[in-house]
């Protein structure tokens, strides 16, 4: 009976791993299917032994068999088994195969409330972190109404890492369980003034997507993202903010009006072209926006098609796109400004990159 | 928002398929095969934007790659994302892989995918940016490769001793090794 056991222990030695797997893939590339076949009754075995180890290393190997395009589903309750262990090395593992397997719509989903619960409060951050991520990518509705309060309780955990994780997480939350945007909105409110920068930056993120689908409720947040936009120097965070007002401008006139001299300062004084190229946008969007009776309304948009015609003219590609996609928005409102340049934009037609010709065809069927 | 992230070689073999909006299994390895088409035939000196293919979906949606030596880093996004942020986050990414693996290459990437998947989980998470700033996302691996070290510990002792036999290749014959039976009375000792 022991020496049975010997062997047993013995054989787990020789288990593949998931080196052994990709290796021994690669040196079967004849009978990929056959040795992969074989590789899967090797895998069902080692679910079969209580060793939580052995199972992780059978789960490990599993996900990279669902990259090749195998179903790995039926090993749902395998895969809970490895993350509900209390290493952190395994739990990792059966984390990502569930961020990888499994989908909102899940029936063994619901098994796994508790476990997450219990890993959400967690002391040890990168346990809590694990959750979150893997959560992110299959909650469910019924996962999102159990564990709102969990999540939205970590927005006020001591470390940054969390709240950071935790915020973007409510997102996912909100869009499964619409009821819990109302009460969790004032927190999320709160965090736009985290003193962490992550954590600031994910609650803009988040503010963005919201407002993306309803630019109407959160019109009254303007004053707070103008301060943002003001002091901070995260150009992700920026980019977000100014993309933000670019959708909220046709709402409001009286912003747009405001928005025109700090993007124009941006304009002039940053050297990050992703910010350069968004600011521009949304300036376009307020100029459409404002139809008349401002001051500077014909030198703005000078500006923005002189900063434009350069991107368009620059050696860089990416600048060329950008350049083109812009101005086909300032068409539909200043075509003569746009008319001036139409010698640069048959230029583009005969470029050789195909989304260039693209935008530029689509440029002059709009003129 | 992020809709999926590909990364596949020139010759289209997936090397991590991360989609953050569920597909099946099938419709994944389609969507590879199709990002890779219409991203392989591109030149290497156009712009790293397409608008995106049938599959995956509508006009809402772009490929922004990147092409590094022999594998092509794909994100699938739509338009709540900066095009050139989203190109200076694959940059990120590619330099954070460069820092762990020291020198990256194709290989280690096929061996160790496991890695990457828990190396990209810093960067984004469920299709939204999390972190952009590399000295935050390699503390973060750091903090975490040292405590699955820690776990290891001295019971890696044997795990490394078995990788190196493993190296050695020893006949199957030590596997299907037969011990023989043992007298009844032992087989009945209790410990």
């Amino acid at each position: 009976m022991a020496l049975k056991k010997v062997k047993g222990n013995f054989e787990r030695m020789f288990d593949k791993n998931l080196t052994d797997l990709v290796r021994g893939i690669r040196n079967n590339k004849e009978n990929e299917a056959k040795y992969i076949a074989q590789c899967m009754e090797d895998i069902k075995q080692e679910l079969r032994q209580d060793n939580l180890s052995v199972k992780s290393n059978a789960i490990a190997k599993l996900t990279y068999l669902q990259m090749l395009g195998y179903d790995i589903s039926w090993a749902g309750f395998n895969i809970i088994e490895v993350m509900s262990s209390n290493k952190f090395t395994l739990k990792r593992i059966g984390y990502l195969a569930a961020s990888q397997s499994f989908h909102c719509d899940s029936e063994l989903l619901m098994l796994t409330t508790n476990m997450i619960r219990k890993e959400l409060n967690s002391q040890n951050q990168y346990e809590a972190g694990l959750a979150l991520t893997s959560l992110s990518c299959y909650i469910s509705t019924d996962l999102a109404r159990d564990l709102s309060n969990d999540i939205l309780t970590l927005l006020s955990s001591t470390k940054p890492y969390i709240r950071k994780k935790a915020v973007l997480m409510m997102y996912k939350v909100f869009l499964k369980y619409p009821d819990a945007l109302r009460p969790a909105f004032p927190r999320l409110k709160e965090k736009l003034e985290d003193p962490d920068p992550g954590v600031q930056s994910a609650a803009v993120n988040v503010v963005c997507e919201l407002a993306r689908k309803n630019p109407k409720n959160y019109l009254s947040l303007a004053p707070v993202f103008f301060k943002l936009m003001t002091t901070s120097t995260n150009n992700w965070m920026l980019i977000k903010i100014i993309k933000l007002f670019g959708a909220l401008t046709p709402l409001e006139p009286r912003l747009g009006k405001k928005l025109i001299e700090p993007l124009t300062n941006l304009i002039h004084s940053t050297s990050a072209m992703s910010l350069l190229y968004e600011c521009i946008n949304t300036v376009i969007a307020v100029l459409i926006s404002i139809s008349s009776g401002m001051p500077n309304h014909a030198a703005s948009i000078q500006l923005c098609v002189q900063k434009l015609r350069i991107l368009i003219e620059d050696s860089d590609q990416n600048l060329k796109y950008l350049g083109l996609l812009a101005m086909s928005k300032i068409l539909k409102t200043h075509p003569k400004s746009v008319q001036a340049h139409k010698d640069l934009i048959l230029q583009c037609l005969e470029d050789k990159d195909e989304s260039i010709r693209l935008r530029a065809l689509d440029l002059l069927y709009g003129m | 928002m992020i809709k999926a992230i590909l990364v596949f070689n020139n010759h289209g073999k997936p090397r991590l398929t991360k989609f953050y909006h569920y597909f099946s299994e099938d419709m994944q390895q389609q969507i590879v095969k199709e990002t890779f088409q219409l991203v392989s035939k591109r030149d290497d000196n156009v712009c790293n934007f397409l608008e995106g293919g049938s599959l995956i979906g509508g006009s809402d949606y772009k490929l922004i790659y990147r092409h590094y030596a022999t594998l092509y880093f794909v994100f699938c996004v739509d338009s709540s994302e900066s095009e050139l942020g989203i190109l200076d986050l694959i940059q990120v990414f590619v330099e954070t892989l460069d820092k762990c693996f020291e020198n990256v290459c194709e290989l280690d990437l096929i061996f160790h995918v496991d890695k990457v998947h828990y190396i990209l989980n810093e960067l984004v998470m469920g299709g939204m940016v999390l972190e952009t700033n590399m000295t935050e996302i390699l503390t973060r691996i750091e903090d975490q490769n040292k405590l699955e070290k820690q776990e290891a510990g001295i019971t890696a002792a044997p795990a490394r001793a078995v990788s190196a036999v493993k190296n050695m290749n020893i006949p199957q014959q030590i596997k299907d090794m037969k011990l023989p039976d043992l007298p009844q009375a032992i087989k009945d000792l209790k410990f």
